[in-house]
């Protein structure tokens, strides 16, 4: 088995088998994952902040760092390599926040707000959902049998296809 | 022993600042220094000069024509900048390792220190705060304090994790109520010992907890929210890095608006990798 790490205001997409992408230390961050069973497809993305016009410039060089912009990159790759709405299975984790009584930092919670929305408007469905609280978390997908894995302090817990 | 005591001893025998950086120490509240000064002390160094070359020549400093002798790069960089890099570089080396205590993996301190020190900087250029010295060190050192403590959270992990269960205080005021010293405090007592002057000592001593500092206040909300920012985006977050609390004064100090904060969050990520290969 090969780790492919995503690294943060990143994503990738494999369809190898003997692949499982990760992605480490998610906190306001969030991460997606989308597996198609059939192709043995998946993708993984990793985004620091809601909105691409808080930074246009940098949007068009990272992409990948702000949910809409990654998140429509990421929908059209995937499409492009032939998954399949109606059996895509979606997990999202990620979106917490620091200690923040005030709401100085919601980027967390803005973040989820922005994914469940594009999300929704594809008419796409989340299969799991792991989001906010106070912990850091990592997760990593298996390509060859779509697990979803989520490791937060000492706890693992797997997401298998039913 | 007592924690605190063993925490102290700890702190006793860590070691000292390199020569260079005593000689420079000399010469850091004198804003007369001549760069011929700081050139002389620095020239010597092969291994240092190369590392000044490297940063005069970065887009961080937004290098348009290639630096290739030390007195360009002295004066591209300006000499307060070349003192808080020699400081800066002096720590680097110690902030690789792995510190299994908090959950970071190697170089994860030194990226979230990195992180720190670059948006604590550029919070300070889009608030226009130019005199506000000692950003980039201070950004940079908040955290030694956590290679003295590590041992000592890994020792008392259970302890620990019972409290991120339950997720009743801070994160530092834990580590005072477990160990009777949190890393905040230590890293302070380490500046201490190496004389590097008040403004960094407060910097790091209340990182976390800005409301209590008298004196130095746009630097330490500066480093406060910036360090906020790194462990929220996941940057050197580690175990415990999401329990920290943000002061509620941060935006009414520092005149901040919330687009503010995104957009550093925004324009930190690249240059904070641009330094790692620098510094790493």
């Amino acid at each position: 088995m090969t780790l492919l790490v995503v690294d943060i205001a990143e994503m990738r997409i494999s369809n190898n088998p003997g692949e499982i992408l990760i992605t480490y230390s998610l906190g306001s961050c969030i991460a997606m994952a989308m597996y198609d069973p059939v192709l043995c497809l998946g993708g993984l993305i990793h985004c620091m902040l809601p909105l691409s016009k808080v930074n246009r410039e940098k949007a068009q060089i990272r992409p990948f760092m702000f949910v809409d912009t990654g998140m429509q990159l990421m929908l059209g790759q995937l499409y492009e390599l032939g998954l399949r709405k109606n059996r895509a299975v979606i997990h999202v984790a990620g979106g917490s926040q620091v200690l923040d009584s005030h709401g100085i930092f919601k980027i967390g919670e803005r973040n989820f707000t922005v994914l469940r929305k594009i999300l929704w408007k594809n008419g796409l469905l989340m299969h799991t959902q792991d989001v906010g609280g106070n912990k850091s978390r990592t997760v990593s997908l298996n390509i060859n049998n779509g697990r979803f894995s989520i490791k937060s302090g000492g706890n693992l817990v797997h997401y298998d296809l039913s | 022993m007592t924690y605190l005591e063993e925490i102290k001893q700890h702190i006793d025998q860590f070691p000292g600042m390199p020569p260079l950086c005593q000689s420079l120490i000399a010469h850091l509240g004198d804003p007369e220094t001549e760069f011929k000064t700081i050139r002389d002390l620095v020239k010597y160094d092969p291994g240092l000069t190369a590392d000044i070359l490297k940063f005069a020549n970065s887009s961080y400093f937004g290098a348009l024509q290639g630096v290739n002798s030390l007195q360009t790069a002295l004066v591209r960089l300006g000499t307060k900048m070349v003192m808080e890099l020699i400081l800066s570089l002096s720590v680097t080396s110690r902030l690789l390792p792995c510190l299994p205590g908090y959950g970071l993996m190697a170089k994860d301190l030194l990226k979230h220190s990195i992180w720190t020190a670059v948006a604590a900087q550029e919070l300070a250029n889009m608030l226009n705060m130019k005199q506000v010295d000692m950003i980039f060190t201070v950004g940079l050192m908040h955290d030694l304090g956590k290679l003295i403590m590590d041992p000592f959270v890994q020792f008392e992990r259970l302890q620990f994790n019972k409290v991120f269960e339950t997720l009743k205080a801070s994160f530092e005021q834990e580590e005072r109520h477990i160990l009777g010293f949190d890393h905040a405090q230590t890293g302070a007592m380490i500046l201490e010992k190496w004389n590097l002057g008040p403004q960094i000592v407060a910097g790091i001593r209340w990182h976390h907890e800005p409301d209590k500092a008298d004196e130095y206040q746009d630097l330490i909300y500066l480093i406060h929210l910036a360090d906020m920012l790194a462990l929220s985006e996941g940057i050197g977050t580690g175990i415990y890095g999401m329990q920290y609390t943000v002061s509620q004064k941060t935006i009414q100090i520092l005149g901040l608006k919330k687009h503010h904060i995104e957009y550093v969050a925004s324009t930190t990520m690249d240059k904070m990798k641009e330094l790692e290969t620098i510094l790493g």
